[in-house]
């Protein structure tokens, strides 16, 4: 997420600490600067980054991680426990857990990334419009807001799935994720555009926007070059932190059900499959929860270290 | 006060008719067909779906449907199921268990949650804050039912303590587990908001004051700091009671209650909607006017909030 700004820095700032001072006194230093001096010295900031570069190898190359086919089944060896041969065990068809877990990545990545993509398109959109075009706009667009809000989460998405694509159903790969992606960005969009709006609203009466307004600029120019970037901060912490949540939620979706199912690998239709087999062999279940849960806490802990270091106050 | 009161109040009736419209529109016009399975492994003849049609007003338009709806939530109709069982009476034994579990999530949530935050809050930096910074970070990550079926596999088939589901009735002693994991997300948003709190109020004036005063540490904590910290953790506990409602359908799940999460999950895979609807209604409800009472209090709280 923080990567333009990350590399812009290798190749301007990285020359110690003599560098920086002088370029300092020439211009004024961004934000964006200032954050990253103060991310590269905090340790959970280099530790979320480790695992988020493992976790999007993973999604990107699974066969660099193992070399098995996660689809292919002996049926004999089912829930067989964690052994050298098989890392994490076979889990109840015979399938290698360790495979499956890795090639699991790469779908709740997927789905988390999209659905983050799709809710801050929408939520950015109707954030910016109700608050630079304010009055009746704003007062639609909030109630709207409020009333998909009033829907609790975990029950709206299993409303909408219950219906579009019942548990009795076996629709395609491509479908029933881009289903779900659609559906938690539905559900999600009013609170990002809460956010897009109060800081669009607090940039608005900003003099360099009195200004541009005053020199001419329409609504386009004044959107995206004024008022875009200076909301962008909070909307990129919290999308990072939304990541994580996503690819939670859409293990619990999968897991009551009316989510992702086979064909389609992922660590919640993992876990849900094995839940009756708790007593029995609780590794297939146990390993792709561990790496679900470490794949929310690389999002949620690098959108945390990069809100504090955006926000000094914080600390 | 009292205008505001009204005015809140008025701003509810659209919100919540937008809501149930929603829930309304989605159950019964999205796509699916809701007899698709209820006659077994042969489609259903059609004199039954035309009956089921006609009864539940199906081959009314949405709006009349909508209409008809609103008339008997208000007149405290809730209707039958599907299998003309009527929903109030399984509604009525469901309700007291997810109630009770929905309380004891509350006070954990408010017993731990408070306690740590104010031990973090107080020696920032220090071990504590540490341990506490990092527990809530792990807590925030995990998914609710993975930390379900942890505690299920670990208390309850390691080490034998608890029984790994709940009986019928539901004992308080039994629902403790639960309790927990469902508390376990909003009891690690507890812990910052209150450690936020706290490090933002000890640097205030009336705290200052307290301490060059003379005033003993533990008034200048319990009296001056605590109380003035805890208003927002207050309202924060209460708007999420109605969430905890809709984030029992998992935990009940996994434990095996039979409350209204259980319900609500057990008709939405039976694709009974006529259970799903004035359910969902009502739990939008019951989160809507906690919503409101706890921005009423707020005020009450502090009288430094003013409504104009």
């Amino acid at each position: 997420m923080s990567d333009p700004s990350v590399t812009q820095d290798l190749i301007h700032g990285g020359e110690g600490p003599a560098a920086s001072v002088v370029s300092a006194s020439n211009k004024p230093r961004s934000l964006w600067q200032d954050t990253w001096d103060i991310l590269r010295h905090r340790k959970i900031f280099w530790i979320s980054l480790i695992m988020l570069i493992l976790f999007l190898l993973m999604a990107a190359f699974p066969s660099l991680f193992t070399h098995k086919n996660p689809d292919y089944a002996t049926l004999a060896k089912s829930m067989e426990p964690p052994s050298g041969e098989a890392w994490f065990g076979y889990d109840l068809q015979g399938r290698d857990v360790f495979a499956r877990t890795i090639y699991g990545a790469r779908t709740s990545i997927i789905v988390g990334v999209l659905a983050t993509l799709l809710t801050v398109v929408l939520g950015g959109i109707a954030g910016v419009l109700a608050a630079y075009y304010a009055r009746w706009v704003d007062s639609v667009l909030s109630r709207i807001g409020e009333i998909f809000l009033g829907v609790p989460y975990v029950l709206g998405a299993i409303i909408i799935l219950g219906t579009v694509a019942p548990a009795q159903s076996s629709p395609d790969r491509v479908t029933i994720m881009a289903v779900v992606i659609i559906v938690l960005a539905v559900l999600g969009w009013p609170i990002l555009m809460r956010i897009a709006r109060s800081s669009v609203i607090q940039a608005k009466h900003q003099d360099y926007v009195q200004a541009a307004r005053a020199l001419g600029a329409g609504p386009f120019r004044i959107i995206f070059k004024h008022l875009l970037p200076n909301s962008l901060a909070p909307i990129l912490v919290y999308a990072t932190i939304t990541i994580g949540s996503y690819i939670g939620a859409e293990a619990t979706l999968s897991l009551l059900g009316i989510g992702l199912r086979e064909p389609v690998i992922s660590w919640g239709i993992a876990i849900a499959d094995h839940t009756s087999y708790i007593r029995t062999g609780a590794h297939a279940m146990l390993f792709p929860a561990a790496f679900l849960s470490l794949c929310v806490l690389t999002f949620v802990m690098l959108g945390e270290a990069v809100r504090d270091a955006l926000d000094p106050k914080l600390r | 006060m009292g205008r505001y009161t009204i005015r809140r109040l008025l701003q509810l009736i659209p919100v919540l008719l937008g809501t149930t419209f929603l829930i309304n529109y989605m159950v019964w016009q999205l796509p699916g067909d809701p007899f698709a399975g209820r006659c077994g492994q042969r489609p259903c003849p059609d004199s039954y779906v035309s009956a089921m049609r006609s009864q539940f007003g199906l081959d009314q338009p949405i709006l009349v449907q909508y209409w008809q709806f609103l008339k008997n939530m208000l007149t405290g109709n809730l209707g039958v199921d599907f299998n003309q069982v009527p929903v109030a009476t399984q509604l009525g034994d469901a309700w007291p268990i997810t109630i009770r579990l929905a309380l004891l999530a509350v006070a954990i949530e408010a017993v731990i949650g408070i306690s740590a935050g104010v031990l973090s809050g107080l020696k920032r930096g220090g071990f504590i804050d540490n341990v506490v910074t990092i527990s809530t970070l792990f807590l925030l990550s995990l998914p609710v039912f993975v930390t379900g079926f942890l505690l299920q596999w670990l208390l309850g088939v390691q080490f034998q303590v608890i029984t790994p589901t709940v009986s019928d009735e539901a004992p308080i002693m039994e629902l403790i587990v639960p309790a927990f994991v469902l508390a376990s997300l909003n009891m690690a948003f507890t812990a910052r908001l209150t450690r936020t709190s706290i490090v933002e109020n000890r640097r205030s004036d009336y705290v200052r004051t307290a301490i060059a005063k003379g005033l003993t540490n533990r008034r200048v904590v319990g009296v001056h700091l605590l109380r003035n910290s805890l208003i927002p953790v207050l309202t924060f506990l209460g708007t999420e009671v109605g969430s905890l409602m809709s984030g029992a359908i998992i935990t009940e799940g996994i434990f095996n209650i039979h409350g209204i999460g259980g319900l609500l999950y057990r008709a939405i895979t039976g694709q009974d909607y006529t259970i799903v609807v004035p359910i969902a209604s009502l739990l939008v409800l019951v989160y809507l006017v906690s919503n409101l009472l706890v921005d009423l209090l707020y005020g009450v709280l502090d009288p430094r909030i003013r409504y104009e």
